[in-house]
């Protein structure tokens, strides 16, 4: 298993720079803006600010899904791999921890950051009691479920499909944050939407003729 | 009829599911979106004229002051709606409601690190910094930052168990020095002093009638960033313009007959909503509920229910309204040392008079209460007198011109009607809501009233703001009257889901579905309508079909029989032919090709 993450890691290395660089770009970011805080006025800046950002972080991470599937099924990495001792429903988890990996790599560093930033530059009051959780834990859901979205969409041999059909479907999926915002009721739906992609795509998967 | 791959048949509804949950999912945001553009289109263009509603005089001004004969404009109470939608999205509600003094904070109020209030979840108790000018032995004064701890048992500097814990309470947010609050989980209303730190306890809430279950206390509205405003102005008299005073001809200005400082203060009593909508009045001294006239003992009022688009609402719960705002009217006389000098003033404003008055009295008038329907269309206005009685209502209405005549449209209807275009986005919005699955708008129907009025405005698959939705809420026909009519909204979603599930049951025969999954189909797509149809595409069996030898028409070829005529498959039996290639024929070297043909037949 860990050989297969490590290939998968290997070819799809991009991404996990990418997700570290921006990792980085949101700490000095959250520096920044924390330097403009005032808890009498909503963060409005910031959040005008972090929308895009976060956008432009789960169509990468969307990118990414869509280019693993994509890869494997024109160049038959699935069908090469399954030749040797290694099962499909391996590759796949595999394929899926990978994709969890670089979102972690680009989340987690951000959300410590901002509770350490928080905590030092905000007064000591319950101002945002486990706002940056629920945010985090949101955002970490989106982006999952935008790698879901690629990992369907990227299933196919034409290149048109997965880039526009990924691209599409998650200029439909993210408004769902402006929708429902950060609380509980995203978290359920994002949950079932993850569950149900991966049994989908597990499906899809493991039935295709290699 | 079985496929000869057992796993395809037990997978597949799995998989059916869990595209059809993706499909529900992705098909809703877009239509969220587009019927989000068409309410929010038709809130902005709602007539002016039926956006505001107004009560002159209103009713509570002692007649003395209302009927001087000085009082040029009479006292007036007015609301009116405020189109501002997008804060109703789950981002913006997300945030505005976790802000300081918001229903998710438990941030009381913050000014600065100085001075501000919170509530210790984890301690129980609630801690108030202020800042405290202290006169030092040598007079000269000192500024020191003071922290209290307030529990159930009493206020301390220092953080201990002794002060008890608060599980759930809420606050008059009104006041910032001594406050009354109100534990849900202890039902019980304490006063806290912070001059004095002192806790008084009030006691327990008991299982009296009418039952109280408080949900807030003193300042009475459901947002601070308000859809709509509620204001009182007093009886107004004329004065002369003060840089002129010789010129009387001229210029004059309009002042309060009484001065007046509008700061939600009940006199004597506290307002409290309960959760049935009712409002009770709360003694300050005794944190009793007051007991007034016999049929409305100790009720103030209640929040007035909107004219909806089907009819009227008598009575409404908090969670009903989009918005409310409650403003209770009070009388104060000073009394100074003087005998002959007595102030009288609305409301509470002895922070304007230089000396302190020697006596206070504070007397109710009763209070003001406007409340802004589920979608935000239509407005009640409502007054009620001291003992709660209610003395007129007034309904957010559309004037109309006709001939002489002028006759009054309500607002709800106004909405989808009155204005240019309007009808345009209401078939829009009609359209989006009957692309929606029939089976969600039916149990749209049935939890209309469940939701938050404010969820209502993000909800993805249940709506309660649609048009099925807003006859669930209607109560004046009989349940199966009320059903059938309502099914009549959702008739074009109906007719798709019909056509749909025979494009369904169509395709399924030819596909080779069995007979019980093209009846779960049809069922499905009767349900589902579109949503269903679409995972139906994205599922049905990518099998590429064979003409069938028995029937002409096209078969599976992984089903031992045609799914359409039932005949077996008939495949030529695969016998071995009675000639082979022997190697010998390769060996006869030399020998013509006849040979070895011949050498072949053998």
């Amino acid at each position: 298993m860990f050989a297969l993450i490590k290939r998968e890691i290997q070819d799809h290395i991009v991404y996990f720079i990418g997700a570290a660089v921006f990792s980085a770009v949101f700490i000095i970011m959250s520096i920044s803006l924390i330097h403009q805080y005032d808890p009498k006025v909503p963060p409005v800046f910031s959040i005008g600010l972090g929308i895009p950002a976060v956008t432009i972080v789960i169509f990468g991470i969307c990118a990414m899904g869509a280019t693993q599937m994509y890869l494997d099924k024109t160049r038959k990495i699935s069908a090469l791999l399954s030749t040797l001792a290694v099962s499909r429903s391996r590759i796949l988890l595999a394929r899926i921890i990978t994709g969890i990996l670089a979102i972690l790599i680009l989340l987690v560093p951000q959300t410590i950051a901002s509770g350490i930033l928080l905590r030092i530059f905000t007064p000591p009051i319950p101002m945002f009691p486990g706002m940056v959780f629920e945010i985090s834990l949101v955002v970490f859901l989106m982006a999952f479920a935008c790698y879901c979205i690629g990992l369907q969409a990227g299933w196919n041999s034409n290149p048109l499909t997965p880039s526009l059909g990924a691209l599409f479907l998650t200029c439909i999926f993210i408004p769902l944050i402006l929708i429902k915002g950060f609380g509980v009721h995203i978290v359920v739906i994002l949950v079932l939407f993850i569950a149900a992609s991966l049994i989908r795509t597990w499906r899809t998967f493991m039935t295709t003729s290699l | 009829m079985k496929p000869l791959i057992k796993g395809l048949a037990l997978n597949y509804p799995v998989k059916v599911f869990a595209t059809g949950f993706v499909v529900l999912t992705l098909l809703s945001i877009p239509l969220f979106w587009f019927r989000f553009l068409c309410e929010s289109s038709l809130a902005v263009r709602m007539p002016d004229d039926a956006k505001g509603v107004s009560i002159r005089p209103s009713g509570l001004v002692p007649p003395e002051l209302e009927d001087d004969p000085n009082v040029v404009i009479h006292s007036i109470v007015s609301a009116s709606i405020h189109s501002e939608l997008p804060q109703s999205l789950g981002i913006f509600d997300y945030f505005i409601a976790r802000f300081p003094g918001e229903r998710r904070s438990n941030v009381y109020f913050f000014s600065s690190e100085r001075d501000c209030m919170y509530f210790d979840k984890k301690t129980g108790q609630i801690v108030r910094f202020y800042t405290d000018k202290q006169t030092m032995p040598d007079k000269t004064t000192r500024e020191k930052i003071v922290q209290l701890y307030i529990g159930p048992e009493g206020v301390s500097e220092t953080p201990g168990r002794t002060l008890g814990r608060f599980i759930e309470p809420i606050i008059d947010r009104g006041s910032a020095r001594d406050f009354i609050l109100y534990d849900k989980k202890l039902r019980c209303f304490f006063k806290i002093g912070f001059n004095q730190r002192t806790v008084i306890k009030g006691p327990k809430l008991g299982k009296d009638f009418p039952p109280h279950k408080p949900i807030q206390i003193g300042q009475l509205s459901k947002t601070t960033f308000e859809l709509h405003y509620l204001d009182w102005t007093p009886p107004q008299i004329k004065v002369p313009d003060k840089k002129d005073p010789n010129r009387t001809d001229l210029r004059t200005e309009l002042k309060p007959i009484i001065p007046t400082f509008h700061d939600c203060d009940a006199g004597p009593y506290l307002l409290v909503l309960d959760e049935t909508g009712r409002v009770d009045l709360l003694d300050k001294e005794t944190l009793e509920f007051v007991t007034g006239a016999p049929e409305l003992p100790g009720v103030a009022g209640r929040l007035p229910g909107p004219e909806t688009y089907f009819g009227p609402k008598g009575s409404v719960t908090p969670r009903e309204l989009l918005d409310y705002e409650v403003w209770p009217l009070s009388l104060t006389t000073y009394f100074f040392e003087n005998p002959e000098e007595v102030r009288v003033t609305f409301g509470d404003p002895s922070f304007l008079f230089k000396r302190s008055p020697a006596r206070v009295e504070r007397k109710y008038l009763g209070m003001f209460a406007a409340g802004l329907s589920r979608d935000g269309t239509a407005l009640a206005l409502a007054v009620f007198d001291e003992n709660g009685r209610e003395i007129k209502t007034e309904y957010s209405r559309l004037p109309k011109q006709e001939g002489r005549y002028t006759t009054y449209v309500e607002s709800s209807k106004a909405v989808f009607f009155g204005a240019p275009w309007s009808p345009v986005l209401t078939i829009g919005k009609f359209l989006a809501e009957n692309l929606h699955p029939p089976i969600l708008s039916v149990a749209s129907y049935f939890t209309a009233s469940a939701f938050e009025a404010d969820a209502g405005h993000r909800a993805l698959f249940f709506l309660p703001n649609s048009f099925i939705a807003m006859m669930g809420r209607e109560r004046s026909e009989n349940i199966a009257e009320r059903f059938m009519s309502a099914l009549w909204f959702i008739l074009p979603s109906i007719i798709l889901a019909i056509c749909l599930a025979w494009r369904v049951s169509k395709d399924a025969v030819v596909v080779g579905l069995s007979e019980n999954a093209r009846m779960y189909w049809i069922i499905g797509t009767l349900a589902f309508g579109l949503t269903a149809y679409i995972t139906y595409r994205l599922t049905r069996p990518k099998i590429t079909l064979v003409t069938c030898l028995n029937c002409g028409k096209m078969r599976r070829p992984d089903m031992a029989k045609c799914h359409r005529c039932k005949s077996d498959w008939h495949v030529p039996e695969l016998t071995p032919p009675a000639w082979r290639v022997l190697k010998g024929a390769e060996e006869v070297d030399g020998g013509s090709t006849a040979d070895a043909k011949e050498t072949v037949a053998e």
